[in-house]
């Protein structure tokens, strides 16, 4: 029983990882550039939401559509002012610059919002569900729902609609997309705002669970490279796989061994999978060319 | 073109030993002594990131190695300052090419979270070996350099003006050794590495000597770095080595122009005085890090001396040949 309570913890632990990480890997995919500020669109989704419902006064809900939409104008704002110039620059620059970009959102959130962390109480974060003697707050339930209706509904977007199919004949080869007549800009700008609509659809969900603070991004950027590159960089299926993998070793771990286990497992596979397959789990091995 | 580069280098050399002389105020002193120390720094992870292109956040984690070796081998046994400073340039050199082994397998983004550990990993060790470090208490009353007497000449290093010469006298043989080493067989073979890593170990060059050559080389000048400043300011504690540090010495490199002689100077000099002398900048420094570090790469990635460089006479710097 333990262990299954651990397991579903576990859960939900991997739906935030996924979430955050398949922004990640789709940025990668198509850009082709790591995103190293990408914790901080995932803090500032939480803020965002946490402003709406506190100063503002909105519900829960619609607090969170006002953060994913105000995260999706940022998204478009961020590709058009930093990622665009940068395209085809050598990676040192790119990733010196997206380092910038993290420092300089960090630091900017804690000049706006201040040092302190701060708590978001909703309605929904103290509703306890109980069914076969398991307890769940209704909040960890939400968040799955959300993460598996995105998960089909990316994976219906990118198989079935226009856009969608651009998208990954871009990741497949940025060239060969331009010749074949896709408006690569307008492909990398939605890129963007999906990658950062869906940080801030995490940061959002998870603010009722945690504390919101300048520095939350960080503590998850951390794990979600290990999840991407468990997963395989630029790889949607393993990117949620590996989120899925890490969020539920890691609550076991935590659970059955000790908690000091916890930032250690997901580390733990990371080397694991540097050591005996560096391109991923889920990834097919494609030897590098000149 | 080797001539002009040649007199500007010794131009900056007899301004930087000039300077002090028309300095009053100790506070001054002081800034310029720290931008010397971060002047080494710079041009150590020059040496890493700029002619090697490995970019590496590590480099507060080789800083703390050498302060730490150099405190702790003065206070515990008594050692010379200048022994001490030896131990820690080999300590330190001896990280890098710990460093050095995992960079052989990385690249690009695998790298900087590699490097981002690295320093996690020794801020952990300074902060919890507490029989050796002392922990989050630091290390108090870390002596100056013994007084040295050279015929009628007495060189007393709790004078600033002294210490500042010490500082002077290293950054210049840092600067000489980096120069040197950048114009031989060393340097191309490092310029080929950052250029295309593939291609280069297809002419036939050695990459797993060179890398872990660069990695240790750029450390062992942040153990000097190191040293200099745990004996100037006489108080180390681990917070001094975290991972800011890594992102501070970067800006400077940025800043200044990566892979160019020059820049790394520069940024140095720059940045620490910029943030002495403009409150406000001091105020939101971290902003202006992070707006520094995009902006640059976005518009001018050669830093301010690429962008001198492109503006006067094509190799200036004799990157020419």
């Amino acid at each position: 029983m333990e262990l299954i309570q651990h397991f579903s913890s576990g859960i939900v632990l991997g739906c935030i990882y996924t979430l955050f990480s398949l922004g990640l890997t789709l940025i990668y995919g198509i850009l082709g550039l790591v995103n190293f500020a990408h914790g901080e669109l995932y803090m500032l989704g939480a803020f965002f939401a946490l402003f709406a419902v506190t100063t503002m006064g909105m519900n829960y809900f619609f607090a969170m559509a006002f953060s994913v939409i105000m995260m999706a104008v940022f998204g478009m704002v961020i590709e058009r002012i930093s990622f665009r110039p940068l395209r085809g620059k050598p990676d040192t620059s790119v990733i010196v610059a997206t380092i910038g970009l993290s420092v300089l959102l960090q630091n900017l959130a804690i000049f706006v919002f201040g040092a302190d962390p701060q708590r978001l109480t909703t309605d929904l974060t103290e509703v306890m569900v109980r069914f076969f003697g398991l307890a769940f707050s209704f909040q960890r339930i939400l968040i799955v729902i959300v993460t598996a209706m995105l998960i089909m509904f990316l994976n219906y977007f990118s198989k079935y609609t226009k856009t969608g199919k651009a998208m990954r004949a871009c990741s497949q080869d940025l060239v060969a997309a331009k010749v074949v007549g896709i408006n690569i800009n307008r492909i990398t700008i939605i890129t963007c705002m999906i990658g950062s609509a869906l940080a801030a659809i995490g940061g959002g969900l998870v603010a009722p669970l945690y504390l919101v603070s300048p520095v939350m991004g960080i503590k998850v950027v951390v794990k979600a490279f290990a999840v991407v590159i468990i997963g395989g960089l630029g790889n949607v299926p393993g990117a949620i796989l590996g989120g899925f993998l890490v969020g539920i070793s890691e609550s076991i771990a935590a659970g059955m061994i000790s908690s000091h286990m916890r930032d250690g497992v997901a580390f733990g596979i990371l080397i694991l999978v540097l050591l005996f397959k560096p391109e991923g789990i889920f990834t097919k091995r494609i030897q590098e060319k000149v | 073109m080797k001539t002009k580069s040649g007199y500007l280098y010794l131009v900056i050399l007899a301004l930087a030993i000039v300077a002090p002389f028309f300095i009053e105020s100790g506070y001054v002193m002081h800034t310029l002594i720290m931008a010397s120390i971060y002047a080494i720094l710079t041009m150590g992870l020059n040496m890493i990131t700029g002619f090697a292109g490995q970019l590496s956040l590590g480099h507060a984690a080789f800083f703390g190695v050498g302060a730490y070796t150099s405190a702790l081998l003065t206070i515990k046994l008594g050692l010379n300052f200048f022994l001490a400073l030896s131990c820690s340039v080999g300590l330190a050199g001896i990280m890098g090419v710990i460093l050095g082994f995992p960079a052989l397998k990385l690249k690009g983004p695998y790298l900087v979270i590699c490097t981002i550990g690295f320093v996690e990993i020794m801020h952990e060790i300074f902060l919890n070996w507490i029989g050796l470090t002392r922990g989050p208490m630091g290390i108090v009353d870390i002596p100056y350099p013994p007084t040295l007497t050279l015929g009628s000449w007495t060189i007393d290093f709790t004078v600033s003006l002294h210490y500042y010469f010490l500082v002077l006298v290293l950054t210049v043989i840092t600067f000489v050794i980096i120069i040197s080493l950048v114009n031989s067989k060393m340097g191309r073979a490092l310029k080929a590495i950052r250029e295309d890593e593939i291609a280069a170990e297809c002419s036939g060059v050695n990459i797993t000597y060179y890398k872990l050559v660069a990695f240790s080389i750029g450390a062992a000048f942040a153990g000097i770095a190191g040293s200099l400043y745990a004996h100037y300011i006489g108080y180390i504690s681990p917070d001094s080595f975290v991972l800011l540090e890594s992102i501070n010495i970067l800006v400077m490199l940025v800043l200044g122009g990566m892979g160019t002689m020059v820049g790394p100077i520069i940024g140095a000099v720059g940045v620490t005085f910029l943030l002495e002398y403009i409150r406000f900048l001091a105020e939101f420094k971290l902003i202006f890090y992070g707006i520094v570090l995009m902006l640059i790469m976005v518009v001018a990635p050669g830093g301010f001396w690429g962008f001198v460089e492109r503006l006067s006479i094509p190799s200036l710097d004799g990157k020419g040949h």
